[in-house]
């Protein structure tokens, strides 16, 4: 006796996503009033923190890699429909595409930042991030994917274990640590609003100038501004020692 | 140290700007999705749905805009975002949003727990003019996660009599059935 409209209030009851199906005039006002009733249950109104954090990284992504066009602002006081009024597409121009793509190849290294993978891996991992993103490939042939390399931050003999060293190459700028004999770099940038991190007192940590926020030496977040959403953890950066010198991998200096 | 407060705390007059996408995500993101949970009716579509608005509208956001002209953008935007949803599952709308009535002003505040009242309202809306036992059922089984079988029992009846009663009950609140069809 399952019919489809059945099966699809009861998924809503399990808070489940229900499945697609042909309805009726009937059925579409009993999914109507299922969704009410699911949404009106008690233990459906708020998000998970993890949807709210995943998201926030998604869009900052997003945010960093395209400055806002200055020229594609919502103007304000159309009486007609809102949604046609705005250029959702502006912020896609081939301009700001190239620059999502270079940002991403920068986002996709620091992800790959475990150590095994460098130059090759990453230019991998960016055509994916990319590729599955936008159908238009004109921003991939423009990318130039080789432009980082591995810089000398530090002699391995400056680094002692347990000790810190702050590093600046330009582009990039984090913190190198040696702990259990292995060396490590993180961003050294805050991941609420990009201020420049700064080590703390007892060298325990870092902290943010800008509205406190504290991070681990492994980068791990540890305490938010207040009504901030959970912070990502620093990225890492990827790291080696080559030839007695510590390096990062990091984009080449213009 | 400085003063870990920035934003969330006085609340912006729709005419004042936020400071940066992150004070509109953190603004808005339980409102977009309350919204979105409330037209859908479960989670994961609610997730996917308040993703698809924020990556799409936050780009060509000017930094400037008044609260208020974002919050209209971020609603055009789902509204758009939900009707393309229902026309990718069931080829119907289902749910809209009809921007000229809602507002996210009207979606709670984040971390407030102000929402019984609303919540009680509509459900007055949905159950009232249902019977007793149309409304126990659904009581028991949308708002309080009772299963079948424990609403059967509960109700007293068999789990076939209670899947019979669940069905009559939505079709009922869907405003189908008309008086003279009891159960």
């Amino acid at each position: 006796m399952k019919r489809p409209i059945d099966r699809y209030v009861e998924s809503l009851l399990r808070r489940r996503r229900p499945a697609d199906f042909v309805p009726t005039e009937d059925d579409i006002a009993i999914a109507r009033a299922a969704i009410d009733l699911a949404a009106a249950a008690p233990d459906a109104q708020r998000p998970r923190e993890a949807f709210v954090e995943d998201l926030r990284r998604r869009v900052a992504d997003r945010q960093d890699a395209a400055p806002e066009p200055a020229s594609a602002a919502p103007r304000s006081g159309g009486s007609g429909s809102p949604a046609s009024a705005w250029p959702l597409a502006s912020a896609w121009s081939p301009a700001a595409r190239r620059i999502r793509g270079r940002r991403r190849f920068l986002t996709a290294t620091a992800l790959t930042a475990t150590g095994v993978v460098a130059g090759v891996a990453g230019v991998a991992v960016d055509r994916a991030v990319t590729g599955s993103e936008s159908p238009a490939t004109d921003a991939d042939q423009e990318l130039t994917p080789t432009i980082g390399s591995w810089q000398t931050v530090a002699g391995a003999a400056d680094l002692a274990e347990g000790a810190v060293l702050p590093f600046d190459l330009g582009a990039v700028s984090g913190f190198l640590r040696r702990a259990s004999g292995r060396v490590q770099a993180v961003s050294g940038i805050c991941t609420h609003q990009g201020c420049r991190l700064h080590l703390d007192t007892p060298g325990d940590g870092f902290v943010c100038p800008c509205h406190g926020a504290t991070f681990s030496l492994s980068g791990a977040p540890l305490t938010r501004p207040h009504g901030s959403s959970p912070l990502p953890a620093l990225p890492r950066l990827p790291v080696r020692i080559e030839g007695g010198n510590v390096q990062v991998y990091a984009p080449n200096q213009a | 140290m400085e003063q870990p407060e920035r934003f969330g705390q006085p609340r912006p007059l729709p005419t004042a700007a936020y400071p940066g996408w992150e004070a509109i995500y953190a603004d808005n993101i339980e409102r977009i999705y309350r919204l979105m949970y409330a037209k859908v009716g479960n989670r994961q579509d609610a997730e996917d749905l308040t993703s698809q608005v924020f990556l799409t509208a936050l780009g060509p956001l000017r930094a400037t805009a008044s609260v208020g002209e974002v919050r209209s953008y971020l609603l055009a935007t789902a509204r758009t975002v939900l009707a393309a949803h229902w026309r990718a599952t069931l080829g119907h709308q289902v749910t809209v949003i009809d921007v000229d009535v809602v507002s996210l002003e009207d979606v709670s505040e984040p971390g407030r727990e102000e929402r019984a009242g609303r919540t009680d309202e509509r459900i007055g809306a949905i159950l009232s003019g249902l019977t007793e036992r149309h409304r126990a059922i659904l009581t028991l089984r949308f708002l309080r996660g009772y299963s079948i079988k424990a609403a059967a029992a509960e109700l007293g009846v068999t789990v076939a009599n209670a899947k019979v009663l669940q069905h009559r009950a939505l079709r009922r609140a869907a405003g189908l059935d008309k008086e003279g069809d009891a159960s």
